[in-house]
């Protein structure tokens, strides 16, 4: 794998206030992934993985600290840029899968790119591909609804997949799946990895301490990494 | 941003919350309905007075001592043929004639009916009419709403006038009027001059009033003058007044509607902002999503717009074409009678279609302005939405 | 009750214009509290806030932006629809003479959009910085704005209140004829004079623009708006109305001439203000945008094409000149 840093964290500090009270969540995290590696960020819920996860997506600012994503600050990007970082470098799987439930797989799958200035046929194209590495292809036309959680589980990251991001992180993707499910996004988890993406998965799953391909746990308490 | 994809995500979008929408839309459309249909009565009535005074004379001198309208002397009528620059010098003799306990009353128009007339419609008119059999013995052309009052009360072919002087006068129904102007011709009984004279007790050297045309607009200004200086109680009118008044009379009573009118869209623009701010914080995670997945606030203020724009159009569509039904193929029922009130006939009035452009842009103004300016603050608010709110 | 003050345009213009006032007026207060205290640096909520604040700004203008433009078209359509009540007044120059403030305030009309114009460009460019760096400067440019904004709704209230419908207004042949021996033409110019002027000025103005020699472009556009404007009233005029002596900016935009003055000037104040806008960016901001400068180049040739075929096509059919 080449070395070339991805996302780069400095001396990131974040803190939620409430009621006059200051209530740190991340306390100096410090941490760099290379391109096409593997994270698992792993503790018990409160442990700030998943805030330090939304800092990394650009979907939550840092109270201190900096975020670098290829090389380039994102905590105070003018949110023009700091949107387009995210369509472009970015794809997110959220523990809720957070599909939109009145619309099909494929209108789902084609929601990031709708800003994008692509052409039809272009789009059409994506979509496809990310079905196809979902592995969700098959359901194409069927309402989010009416999906299973894996399939939805599915079809969240066909979504994440869709702009052709190098970095894909994830929110606590098993929570919701039963084993074999759980097992199967694993797996499409190692063919992700195979294609070179840098992968973050914020979880408290133990699936996740043994993955069949390179990995690297960091384990978070109390937000700091331990 | 690519349009196909994004009208086909907003089309669903809409299509999803269809319940939300679906009763503001049909508030405005309510709302645009009553504007819409007043604007239209209002100006198609405009539209048809300003065809009935085309044709009038240009000029109409008459006798006001102390205010008062009395018989104008017939003398008038050769020191104005005297005036270079007149033309189409005619006499009129009209007036108000009262039926049973004076609940109705009919105009009477005499005419000379050998002369040369000054109003182009009562020319077309003498032109169509036998004029020797009808100056055959007393006998008058009526309009269609006095034709309908007279078979009412079983007057058929006749009916017996009394004069001043307290003697009836028979005069047979020659011809009902033709159906054109209906403003001015459906209470209108014309009859020749003479005995206009006898109904409405003028002497033979008086009549109402002498009118005559002004061939070029540039001295009517100068003529007024010239005229109105001839009798120290003569009273000239000329055509642009009357269409001045016109135009302030319906002005009011158009203007007084949109004032109060004001009230109704002030209490709708505050629903809005209070609806819209509600159904747009139960929207805050699909936003917040739609900017984790690389929507930035501008797309997001775009789709959001572009879904206000659909509404307000939808209901402005809707309000104005039920308003079109309404008055121009229904008649407009009801509010007819706001509009024509005081008349003492049953008006037989139909709207001529008139879709003006200022009137449309007018009420997509007073509409949509207040509609978008209401949204744009809890459209913002909801747009500006953190995407970290799709995680929680 | 003033009878113009019932008139249905009036009434609905008069909301319009409050309306889009309130709503300024809220853009104006955040807009102030935002540039007070902008820290674009500071990692507090609070700055996080301001900077969504700055959207609401924006999104305000950007509406108001839209808005005014179709509300000077309407107000020129309401004037020109006045003309019916005024004894003497033929068309909207009689009745924007009615009294002191019209002229004021079409002018004052004119400049707020081209503000807004010069506003939306500085806000472009300022989305697209990383630092916001543009953000002082439309925050500063919007606060003018306000100011010309307050002026004009007094404006369009002191205007429309003070239209006397009993007084004889003059009509366009008076306030623009020719009086005996008086050149109303500046400089002393003739019309032939001032015709060689106005086709000079036109490829001037786009050789300045094409070559980027922008101060000189600022001027000589100015200076093409001025001559253009009398061109149009006391030569070009002549032929769209087909008579020699009818002298007049507004009769044009009438429906016996199909609207064309809404063309006409369209076409001659937006070519203006996006050319104006582009220049002033490029030296304010050291920021261009060539695409710009293409609709510019289109908008005044259109312009120039339009006065110049109403010429032409009367000389095809009559053969002469008037």
């Amino acid at each position: 794998m080449s070395n070339k840093t991805m996302i780069q964290i400095e001396n990131l500090y974040r803190t939620f206030h409430h009621a006059g009270n200051a209530m740190p969540v991340l306390k100096d995290i410090n941490l760099s992934i290379g391109q096409g590696e593997c994270v698992v960020l792993k503790g018990v819920s409160g442990s700030g993985k998943t805030t330090l996860l939304s800092l990394i997506a650009g979907l939550d600012k840092p109270s201190s600290g900096k975020v670098l994503i290829e090389g380039e600050p994102i905590s105070k990007l003018p949110d023009l840029f700091a949107s387009e970082l995210r369509a472009k470098k970015i794809g997110m799987i959220f523990q809720h899968f957070n599909l939109f439930e009145h619309l099909s797989v494929n209108e789902n799958v084609t929601i990031p790119l709708i800003p994008s200035g692509l052409k039809m046929k272009e789009i059409h194209e994506k979509v496809d591909d990310a079905l196809k590495v979902a592995n969700i292809m098959h359901k194409k036309e069927v309402l989010a609804s009416r999906l299973s959680g894996g399939e939805k589980q599915r079809t969240a990251i066909a979504r994440a997949l869709v702009a052709s991001p190098n970095i894909i992180l994830c929110d606590e993707p098993t929570a919701n799946l039963d084993r074999d499910n759980s097992l199967l996004f694993i797996e499409i988890l190692g063919e992700l990895h195979r294609m070179g993406k840098t992968i973050v998965i914020a979880t408290h799953d133990p699936l996740f301490d043994s993955l069949s391909f390179e990995s690297t746990v960091i384990p978070m308490v109390d937000g700091m990494i331990g | 941003m690519n349009a196909n994809a994004f009208w086909h995500f907003l089309t669903l979008q809409l299509f999803k919350e269809r319940s939300k929408h679906l009763s503001v839309i049909v508030i405005s459309a309510m709302i645009l309905f009553l504007l819409s249909s007043v604007l239209f009565i209002s100006s198609s009535i405009r539209f048809s007075l300003e065809e009935t005074l085309k044709v009038q004379p240009d000029f109409v001198v008459s006798r006001v001592q102390g205010g008062i309208s009395v018989p104008t002397p017939m003398i008038w009528e050769d020191e104005l043929i005297d005036i270079y620059g007149v033309s189409n010098v005619i006499q009129r003799v009209y007036g108000r004639y009262f039926f049973k306990a004076k609940e109705r009353s009919f105009l009477i128009v005499g005419v000379d009916f050998l002369e040369e007339q000054s109003h182009e419609n009562l020319q077309k008119l003498i032109a169509k009419t036998d004029i020797k059999a009808f100056l055959n013995g007393s006998k008058m052309l009526v309009g269609e709403g006095v034709k309908t009052y007279l078979d009412a009360h079983f007057y058929k072919d006749d009916y017996n006038f009394l004069t001043p002087e307290g003697t009836f006068e028979k005069v047979n129904i020659f011809k009902t009027l033709p159906f054109q102007s209906n403003l001015i011709a459906n209470d209108m009984m014309v009859m020749p001059i003479d005995l206009a004279r006898k109904i409405l007790g003028y002497s033979e050297e008086e009549v109402s009033d002498i009118t005559f045309n002004v061939p070029n607009p540039d001295e009517w200004d100068m003529m007024t003058d010239k005229v109105s200086a001839l009798h120290y109680d003569l009273q000239v009118v000329n055509k642009k007044d009357v269409q001045k008044s016109y135009e302030n009379l319906y002005n009011y009573k158009g203007g007084l509607f949109l004032i109060l009118f004001l009230v109704v869209l002030s209490t709708f623009t505050l629903i809005l902002y209070q609806r819209y701010s509600m159904v747009y914080s139960s929207e805050r995670r699909n936003i917040g999503l739609l900017r984790a997945l690389g929507w930035s606030i501008n797309d997001v203020l775009k789709f959001k717009f572009t879904e206000t724009l659909v509404i307000v159009f939808a209901s402005y569509i809707l309000g104005v074409f039920f308003a079109y039904v309404y008055v121009f193929v229904l008649g407009a029922p009801l509010l007819k009678e706001v509009f024509l009130g005081g008349q003492n006939l049953q008006n037989t009035l139909t709207f001529v279609p008139v879709l003006d452009f200022s009137v449309l842009t007018s009420i997509f103004l007073i509409y949509a302005l207040p509609f978008i300016a209401a949204v744009l603050i809890p459209v913002w608010r909801v747009s500006v939405t953190e995407p970290k709110e799709a995680m929680l | 009750m003033n009878e113009v003050l019932l008139s249905n345009q009036i009434i609905v213009f008069l909301l319009s214009e409050s309306t889009l006032f309130i709503l300024l007026l809220v853009a104006f207060v955040v807009s102030l509290k935002v540039l007070v205290k902008w820290d674009f640096e500071s990692f507090m909520p609070f700055q996080f806030a301001l900077e969504r604040q700055a959207y609401l700004v924006s999104t305000i203008i950007l509406f108001v932006f839209v808005m005014k433009f179709i509300l000077v078209v309407y107000f020129i359509f309401s004037i020109d629809a006045l003309s019916l009540l005024l004894p003497g007044a033929m068309c909207g120059a009689g009745v924007i003479k009615a009294n002191v403030y019209g002229s004021y305030l079409l002018v004052l009309k004119l400049s707020i959009l081209f503000l807004l114009t010069l506003w939306f460009y500085i806000h472009y460019y300022d989305m697209r910085t990383k630092n916001h760096q543009w953000f002082k400067h439309k925050s500063w440019l919007f606060s003018l704005i306000f100011v010309f904004i307050v002026l004009e709704l007094g404006l369009d209230f002191s205007y429309f209140s003070n239209i006397d419908t009993h007084l004889p207004v003059s009509c366009c042949s008076a306030l623009f004829g020719q009086l005996e021996g008086a050149n109303p033409l500046p400089f002393g110019l003739s019309v032939s004079l001032l015709l060689v002027l106005f086709y000079l000025l036109y490829i001037l103005v786009i050789l300045s623009l094409k070559s980027g020699y922008t101060l000189l472009y600022i001027l000589t556009n100015i200076l093409f708006v001025y001559i253009a404007y009398y061109a149009v009233v006391y030569f070009f005029g002549t032929y769209v109305y087909q008579l020699p002596t009818h002298k007049c900016p507004f009769c044009m935009l009438q429906a016996e001439y199909a609207y064309v003055g809404y063309l006409l000037w369209a076409s001659l104040f937006m070519g203006t203000y996006i050319g104006l806008s582009d220049a002033i960016s490029t030296l304010w901001l050291g920021k261009t945008d060539p695409k710009s400068k293409n609709i510019v180049v289109w908008l005044l040739s259109l312009f120039v094409l339009l006065c110049t075929a109403y010429v032409a096509v009367y000389y095809l059919r009559n053969g002469v000149l008037l």
